[in-house]
C-alpha cells in the first residue's frame, strides 16, 4: 500500500481536493497548539463537509472543555464560530447551540465569571417565553400530543366503570390533553364520571388559565369536574396537599418531569469545586476519574444518583427521585404515565453526555429541519428556548442546576420497579391512535413503535426520540 | 359504476346499497316505497353526461355521519347491526319475527343524486352533483378521508379498502426496471422515462475520463467483479459508444456505484458533475437521510463479510478510495489495480437496487446522517476499535447493514474520541508530505503509537480507557510543543 500513498503526496498538489476539511486539518496543525486561522476557502465549503467540520470541531472542543484545556477550548469555539449560526442548517443549529453550552460551561473554571454571567440569566426564561416555546414544541411536533392521546386511551381503559376520577398531572401547563379526556369521557357509554384534576405547576398564572379553559369545556359538555391547582415546584412536592382521597381511582401523568427530580450534588462537581482550576493535568485525572467510576455504575444499577462514590471530600445528597416515587406509590395510583426523552443524558462525565445529547438533538432538529421552513420564527424560539436550554443545562450546568437528567426507559423502568410499581401494556387501541395521530400529522418520519412490555416508542426516523410507558401501584 | 347501479332485483345481495338507503332517507326525502319486484334484468339505466345531473333528480344531502355510516339496520333482539334493510329482515325470520322484505318501485323511484358533505368540495354544489351513493361514499373518503389502509410491499396508502385492495393486487406483479435503478408499474410511462434517461447517460459518459467508464465495465451489469480478473486490462473503450442504449445503463449504473467513493470525499474536480449529474438522473426518493446513512455503511462495509471480523478488511477500503479522488482528478487513468481488485469490489457491491437512494452527497444531509458519517471516519481508521459514534449507528439502524464494523454498543466514548481524534489524525498524516506514520493507517488497527513520532494534532489522541497508556500519553503530551 505504500505505493499508493507516495502517489498520493505527489498528487496532493494537483488535485481539486483542497476543500476536503480533513486536509485543512493538516495545515492547520503543523503548527503548534495556537492554531492558524481557516484558509478561506473553508467559508465556501459545502453543507455536508461543513457539518463533518463542525462534528469535529465540536468533538475536539468538548474533549479539550473537558480536560480543562482552555486555551485550545477556545481556539476551537473560535473556528467553530465561523460555522455555526443558529439560522442555518440542522448541524449549523445544533451546533452554534452546543457551543454556547461548551463555553458556558468552559467559564465554570472561573466560577466568578460564570455566576456573574449566569445570575443575569440564571432566573429562568421569563415565563411567557417558557410557555410560548413550549407552545411551539406542542404545534411543531407530534411528541406532546402522541404521549397525550396514549396517555388518555391509558386514562380510559383504566377508569371504566369508575364514577369518580381523580387525576394527577405534575406538569400542567397545558389544557389540551384535558379538553380531549373531557370529550372522551362525555362519550363514555356509562356516561361521564365526575372529574377531578389536580395540577401541579410552579407558577399560579398558567394554573389558572388551565382552570378556566378547562371549566368551560367541562360545563359545557356537562360534565361534573372539579379543579385543584397546586403550585409548587416538583421537587418539594407535598403530596398531602394533593388531597387525594383514599381509594379514590387516581391517575397520575408525568410527562417530562420525572427527570428533573434526579438531580442532586454530583460528587464530581463537588471536588471540582474543592479544586478550584487546577493545571492541565490534574483535572484530566479527574476527568479520568470521574469516567473510571463511573464505569462501576455503569450499568445503572444504583438506584439514584448516576454515579454514586464513597467521596472522602464530600457527602453526595441522595437526590429526590427515589422518596418522589415511594410517595406516589403510596397514594395506590390506579395508573401512572410516564413519558420522558429516550437518551442518556445523566453521565457523570461530560464528554459521555456530550455525544449521547449531540446524537440526541441532532434527531430531533432534524426532524424540525424536514417539517418546518428554516424561516419559521416558531422553530427559532423553539429550538433556542426550549432545545437550547436543556442543551445548555445538560453541558454546562452540574449539581443541583442541572435538571435535564434524562434517562432511558430501561433505567427508569429498574427505578420504578424497585418504588413498587408494576408495567401496564399500552394496549392496542393506544398504539392505533397514536399511528392515526400521526398519519394526520402527515409527515413520513415520525414513527410510533412498540417496545417490550407494552411501552411506546416515538421515533424520528429509527431513532427513539420519547418514551410513553404506564404503570400501576 | 352509475350504468350498473339500481334496478337489479333486490333479492340477492348488491354491491351497492342505494335501495337501502333510500328507504333510509324516506325520512329526509319522503319518496315512497317502491312497488313491484321484477325478477327480470331491468333495462339499463342511462347515465347523464359528467357535470350534467338529470334536472328533475332528487338532490340528497347527507352529513358525513351517515354517510360514512355503517350498521344502519339493528336488529331489536340481538342488537346485530345491517347494512340493507333486506338482510335485516332475513336475519329477523331466524328470531322468528314477522318479516316484511320492502320493494322498490320502479315506476315510483326518482332518481336520486348525492352532494359531497364536505363544503369546499366542487360536488358539494347541485349541479355538481354525483348520481351514486357508493360512488359518493367512496369520493368522500377518497379525497377527504385519511388514508388508513396501508399497501404493505410499497408505501401506498388509500383512503378506500376497496382501492388497496386493487392496488395490492397489481402491486409488484408487473414490473418495468430502468436501468437506472427506477421502477415503473405502466409500460409506456416507462417507455418514456427511458429516453430521457439513456440522454442524460450518454451526456455523463461522455464526461467521464476514460479511467472511470472503463474500469466500471469489467464484467458488464453490476457484478463488475463477479469473476473479471482485474481491471487493468479490460477496457472496453467500445462500450462508450454512444449508439448502445442498454450499454449505457451499465455505464449509468457504474456512475451510480461510484458515487459513494465520489462523495465520500466531495471536492474531487470531475466529482462534482458527476454527482449532480447522477442527482439529476434520479429522483431522490431518500426516506431521509438516515437511510442515505444505511446505504453508506452498506457499500462500505457490510458486504465483505458478513460477520464481525470484518473490520480490518472493511477500513482497508475506505483508505485507499479515499486517495482516489486524488489520482482521479489528477487525470490519472484507472485506478492502480490492486486497489480496485481487493477494494472495489465491495465498494461496488452497494445495493443495486437502489443506487439514487446511497448518494451520501445529497445536497443537505440531515445532522445524524453527519454524525454517523464522521463516526464511520473515525471508525475506519481505528478499524478494531469501535467507536462510541458507530455504536450509536449500530444501535439504531436495526437492519443488517452495521454487522462489520459495529461491534460493540458498549464502548467507551474516550475510545471514541480516541479514535476520532486519532482518525482525524492519521489522516492528516496521511496527507500530510511530511509526516512519518503512514502505514499505521492502512489497517492496521493500532491505537497512534505513542513514541513521539505520532504528532498528536488535534490533540485528543489521550483519553483511552487503560490508565497506563495514558499515562505515558499525559507524560507525553507534556513533552510535545
Amino acid at each position: 500500500m505504500v505505493p499508493l500513498m507516495g502517489n498520493v503526496a505527489q498528487d496532493d498538489g494537483s488535485s481539486s481536493v483542497t476543500s476536503s476539511p480533513l486536509k485543512s486539518f493538516s495545515l492547520m496543525s503543523l503548527s503548534p497548539p495556537a492554531l492558524l486561522p481557516w484558509p478561506p476557502a473553508l467559508r465556501e465549503l459545502k453543507s455536508d463537509e461543513r457539518g463533518l467540520c463542525l462534528i469535529h470541531l465540536l468533538l475536539n472542543c468538548a474533549n479539550h472543555v473537558a480536560a480543562g484545556s482552555l486555551d485550545r477550548a477556545n481556539a476551537f469555539l473560535e473556528q467553530i464560530a465561523l460555522l455555526a449560526v443558529p439560522d442555518g442548517d440542522a448541524m449549523q443549529r445544533i451546533a452554534s447551540h452546543f457551543t454556547e453550552a461548551l463555553a458556558r460551561r468552559a467559564i465554570r473554571m472561573w466560577p466568578g465569571l460564570y455566576h456573574a454571567l449566569d445570575s443575569a440569566r440564571a432566573v429562568v426564561l421569563p415565563l411567557a417565553e417558557a410557555a410560548v416555546a413550549r407552545r411551539h414544541f406542542l404545534d411543531l411536533c407530534p411528541f406532546l400530543r402522541l404521549s397525550f392521546v396514549v396517555a388518555n386511551q391509558a386514562i380510559m381503559e383504566a377508569m371504566e366503570g369508575e364514577k369518580v376520577v381523580h387525576i394527577v398531572d405534575l406538569n400542567a401547563s397545558d389544557p389540551t390533553p384535558w379538553l380531549a379526556l373531557l370529550q372522551g369521557l362525555r362519550a363514555r357509554p356509562e356516561g361521564p364520571p365526575h372529574l377531578k384534576l389536580t395540577a401541579v405547576h410552579e407558577h399560579r398564572e398558567l394554573l389558572n388559565h388551565t382552570a378556566i379553559r378547562l371549566s368551560e369545556e367541562a360545563e359545557r359538555l356537562d360534565i361534573p369536574f372539579q379543579f385543584n391547582p397546586v403550585v409548587s415546584k416538583l421537587d418539594n412536592l407535598d403530596v398531602e396537599s394533593l388531597r387525594i382521597k383514599t381509594g379514590e381511582a387516581l391517575a397520575i401523568t408525568a410527562v417530562l418531569q420525572l427527570h428533573t427530580l434526579l438531580a442532586t450534588n454530583d460528587p464530581a462537581d463537588v471536588r471540582k469545586a474543592a479544586q478550584r482550576a487546577p493545571p492541565a493535568g490534574i483535572t484530566q485525572q479527574l476527568s479520568l476519574g470521574d469516567y473510571l467510576d463511573k464505569d462501576h455504575g455503569a450499568n445503572g444499577h444504583s438506584p439514584s444518583a448516576d454515579s454514586v462514590l464513597s467521596s472522602p471530600f464530600a457527602s453526595t445528597s441522595p437526590a429526590r427521585i427515589d422518596s418522589f416515587l415511594a410517595a406516589l406509590w403510596g397514594l395506590s395510583p390506579k395508573l401512572m404515565v410516564v413519558m420522558e426523552q429516550e437518551s442518556n443524558h445523566n453521565s457523570a462525565a461530560l464528554t459521555e453526555r456530550f455525544v449521547e445529547a449531540l446524537f440526541y438533538y441532532a434527531a430531533l432538529f432534524d426532524c424540525l429541519d424536514s417539517t418546518v421552513p428554516r424561516q419559521s420564527v416558531e422553530r427559532l424560539r423553539l429550538e433556542k428556548m426550549l432545545l437550547g436550554e436543556e442543551i445548555k443545562n445538560i453541558i454546562a450546568c452540574e449539581g443541583w442546576e442541572r435538571k435535564e437528567r434524562h434517562e432511558k426507559l430501561e433505567q427508569w423502568a429498574r427505578r420504578l420497579n424497585a418504588a413498587g410499581f408494576a408495567s401496564v401494556p399500552l394496549g392496542y387501541y393506544a398504539l392505533l391512535q397514536a399511528r392515526r395521530l400521526l398519519q394526520g400529522f402527515g409527515c413520513d418520519g415520525y414513527k410510533v413503535r412498540e417496545e417490550g412490555g407494552g411501552r411506546l416508542m416515538m421515533c424520528w426516523q429509527d431513532r427513539p426520540l420519547f418514551s410513553v410507558s404506564a404503570w400501576r401501584c | 359504476m352509475a350504468a350498473a347501479s339500481s334496478s337489479v332485483p333486490f333479492f340477492g345481495i348488491r354491491d351497492e346499497d342505494e335501495h337501502e338507503l333510500s328507504k333510509q332517507q324516506s325520512t329526509t326525502a319522503a319518496a315512497p316505497p317502491p312497488g313491484s319486484a321484477t325478477a327480470l334484468a331491468p333495462p339499463k339505466k342511462k347515465r347523464n353526461q359528467p357535470g350534467n345531473p338529470n334536472p328533475d333528480a332528487e338532490v340528497i344531502a347527507l352529513s358525513p355521519k351517515t354517510l360514512m355510516a355503517t350498521n344502519r339496520f339493528i336488529c331489536e333482539v340481538c342488537n346485530k347491526g345491517f347494512q340493507r334493510e333486506q338482510n335485516l329482515q332475513l336475519h329477523r325470520r331466524g328470531h322468528n319475527l314477522p318479516w316484511k322484505l320492502k320493494q322498490k318501485n320502479p315506476k315510483e323511484a326518482r332518481r336520486r343524486v348525492y352532494l359531497c358533505p364536505e363544503p369546499s368540495c366542487v360536488h358539494h354544489d347541485p349541479s355538481r352533483a354525483l348520481g351514486d351513493l357508493t360512488g359518493i361514499k367512496k369520493h368522500f373518503c377518497r379525497k377527504h378521508g385519511e388514508k388508513k389502509w396501508k399497501c404493505d410491499k410499497c408505501s401506498k396508502k388509500y383512503a378506500v379498502q376497496s382501492d388497496w385492495k386493487a392496488h395490492s393486487k397489481t402491486c409488484g406483479t408487473r414490473e418495468y426496471r430502468c436501468d437506472c435503478g427506477t421502477l415503473f408499474s405502466r409500460r409506456d410511462s416507462f417507455i418514456t422515462h427511458r429516453a430521457f434517461c439513456d440522454a442524460l447517460a450518454q451526456e455523463s459518459a461522455t464526461r467521464l475520463p476514460n479511467g472511470i467508464a472503463s474500469a466500471g465495465v469489467g464484467g458488464g451489469g453490476r457484478q463488475f467483479y463477479g469473476g473479471s480478473a482485474g481491471v487493468g486490462g479490460g477496457i472496453n473503450l467500445d462500450l462508450i459508444s454512444p449508439a448502445n442504449p442498454p450499454q449505457f445503463g451499465q455505464l449509468s449504473s457504474t456512475t451510480s456505484l461510484f458515487r459513494p467513493s465520489q462523495s465520500y470525499l466531495s471536492g474531487a474536480g470531475s466529482g462534482h458533475d458527476f454527482n449532480s449529474l447522477i442527482q439529476d438522473m434520479h429522483s431522490n426518493t431518500t426516506a431521509g437521510a438516515s437511510s442515505t446513512g444505511n446505504l453508506y455503511n452498506l457499500s462500505f462495509f457490510s458486504n465483505n463479510a458478513g460477520a464481525t471480523g470484518a473490520g480490518a478488511a472493511a477500513a482497508n477500503m475506505p483508505l485507499p478510495s479515499d486517495q482516489f479522488p486524488n489520482s482521479r482528478s489528477s487525470g490519472g487513468g484507472l485506478f492502480p489495480s490492486i486497489n480496485i481488485k481487493n477494494n472495489v469490489p465491495s465498494l461496488l457491491v452497494a445495493d443495486p437496487t437502489e443506487p439514487a437512494a446511497s448518494s451520501p452527497a445529497l445536497p443537505q444531509m440531515s445532522a445524524t446522517a453527519l454524525l454517523q458519517k464522521a463516526a464511520q471516519m473515525g471508525a475506519a481508521a481505528s478499524n478494531s476499535r469501535s467507536s462510541l459514534l458507530s455504536g450509536f449507528v449500530g444501535a439504531y439502524h436495526s437492519e443488517t447493514t452495521q454487522r462489520a464494523q459495529l461491534v460493540d454498543n458498549e464502548r467507551s466514548f474516550q475510545t471514541l474520541m480516541n479514535s476520532l481524534g486519532g482518525g482525524a489524525g492519521a489522516f492528516a498524516n496521511n496527507l500530510d508530505d511530511g509526516s512519518p506514520k503512514l502505514h499505521h493507517v492502512v489497517g492496521a488497527g493500532t491505537p497512534p503509537p505513542d513514541n513521539g513520532l505520532t504528532r498528536d494534532f488535534l490533540g485528543v489522541a489521550n483519553l483511552s480507557v487503560l490508565e497506563s497508556e495514558m499515562k505515558s500519553a499525559f507524560s507525553r503530551r507534556s513533552n510535545n510543543p
